[in-house]
């Protein structure tokens, strides 16, 4: 794997990407027009050391170089949750909103670019129902080196 | 009491075949958290079901529960029904439009091998259908968690595919406590199937229940992949409580509710005194 030209045909085995869930309770948003109390935040990286699951607070424990990968789930189905934005530093990560193909379900991925020594916090945007401004977490995830 | 209440079930898939176990690696809503639920977002969910009686004992209302099983970090539920047999036709047509370019232009020399070798990749990995994958599980592709085909599957990237409750059991059932059983379901969110049950709330106490639930890993054999079934368990309960039926309005007992018999007569709106007037002759 020394020549330039042979990466791309035999590349090294890939990360499975880190998945971050948020489980919103729609109604509960909508009711008190805040996040507080009414989001749960998982992630795929329990072996990895992850904390905080079920918690506003998730720490997501990551590594330079993994892909992250955030979507959302309503806790009841015929409501709608969506996310407008992910904010982090743009140092650490950059994510993009993408949709899954041929469909416009959409979620929100990227790689880690760089980790401090400390966690870094970020935020997460949620568009619920048929509300026209997003509604951000009240309290912030992290991700932790 | 709402009659109809759904329980979500959360499964870390990848980290409970992993460990072997659910345990650790489910967590559990059922959005009942005002009405006493415990441990919500946990593996320690106790469901909160209030009942209702009538004076002579009799159950009042109905408590229909529902069980919604998802995947974590998989390809979300909210996709189009039937989206990984989709992709698998729609990575093939692709495949077949490069080939058919490929065969149009085949001068192309060395480049050929290249070009070649990338529709392989677009093809990605069909799952092989046994006897028990047929139906759910067939003419579908390992997909990512992007829900792109994978073609290399060293890399472990792939989507689980969601759990699948295969029974409900236990005290709560053995008490006759609740009936669950699978159903058809037009919902897209279920795939066609769901577990449902009613349950007796006329026994007020604490009853636990165990959901036998179906996971499936990846595992190459003969070069084929396939999915295997993994099967594992995981417990919950309900806390059913039973107070007499009241009005909601009122908070007193049952009877008439605080409107008026008849409403009276409006002018100029012909309607009302001929629903009035209807209401006294069938009254």
């Amino acid at each position: 794997m020394t020549a330039k030209t042979r990466a791309r045909e035999t590349p090294a085995p890939a990360k499975r990407p880190i998945s971050i869930t948020a489980v919103v309770d729609c109604v509960g948003v909508l009711a008190t027009g805040s996040m507080s109390g009414q989001l749960y935040l998982y992630d795929t990286n329990k072996a990895g050391g992850s904390a905080g699951f079920g918690t506003e607070e998730l720490q997501t424990k990551a590594a330079v170089g993994d892909k992250l990968l955030w979507n959302c789930l309503a806790l009841e189905c015929e409501a709608y949750v969506g996310i407008d934005a992910v904010v982090i530093d743009p140092e650490v990560c950059e994510p993009e909103r993408k949709v899954y193909p041929g469909t416009d379900v959409a979620y929100w991925t990227g790689i880690v670019k760089k980790l401090p020594a400390e966690p870094v916090p970020y935020e997460i945007r949620f568009l619920v129902g048929t509300r026209a401004q997003s509604v951000p977490t009240t309290l912030s995830p992290t991700l932790t080196g | 009491m709402p009659q109809q209440l759904a329980i979500i079930v959360l499964v870390d898939v990848g980290n409970a075949i992993a460990d072997g176990t659910l345990d650790g690696n489910t967590y559990l809503f059922d959005n009942m958290k005002l009405h006493g639920s415990d441990g919500q977002g946990t593996g320690g969910l106790v469901t909160a079901i209030n009942g209702a009686y009538w004076a002579d004992g009799s159950q009042a209302s109905e408590q229909v529960l529902n069980w919604l099983p998802y995947s974590l970090g998989s390809i979300p539920p909210t996709v189009p029904r039937g989206y990984q047999s989709d992709r698998a036709r729609q990575t093939d047509r692709e495949a077949l439009a490069e080939l058919d370019a490929l065969a149009a232009r085949p001068a192309a020399g060395a480049d050929t091998a290249g070009r070649l070798d990338k529709i392989r990749k677009s093809v990605g990995t069909r799952i092989k259908t046994t006897r028990r994958t047929s139906g759910r599980l067939s003419n579908e592709k390992v997909l990512d968690v992007t829900g792109e085909v994978v073609g290399d599957l060293g890399t472990g990237s792939y989507s689980y595919p969601g759990p699948i409750i295969t029974d409900i059991y236990g005290e709560a059932v053995d008490e006759k406590i609740m009936y669950p059983a699978e159903y058809g379901s037009p919902d897209m969110v279920t795939d066609g199937w769901y577990w449902s049950a009613t349950v007796d709330t006329s026994r007020p106490g604490s009853y636990a229940y165990t959901m036998r639930i179906q996971l499936h890993k990846l595992v190459v054999q003969d070069g084929q992949a396939l999915w295997h079934p993994v099967n594992l368990t995981c417990t919950s309960s309900l806390r059913i409580t039973s107070e007499p039926k009241r009005n909601a309005f009122t908070k007193a007992g049952m009877g008439y509710l605080p409107v008026p018999m008849h409403a009276p007569p409006t002018e100029g709106y012909a309607g009302t005194d001929a629903v009035t007037e209807s209401a006294r002759s069938t009254g």
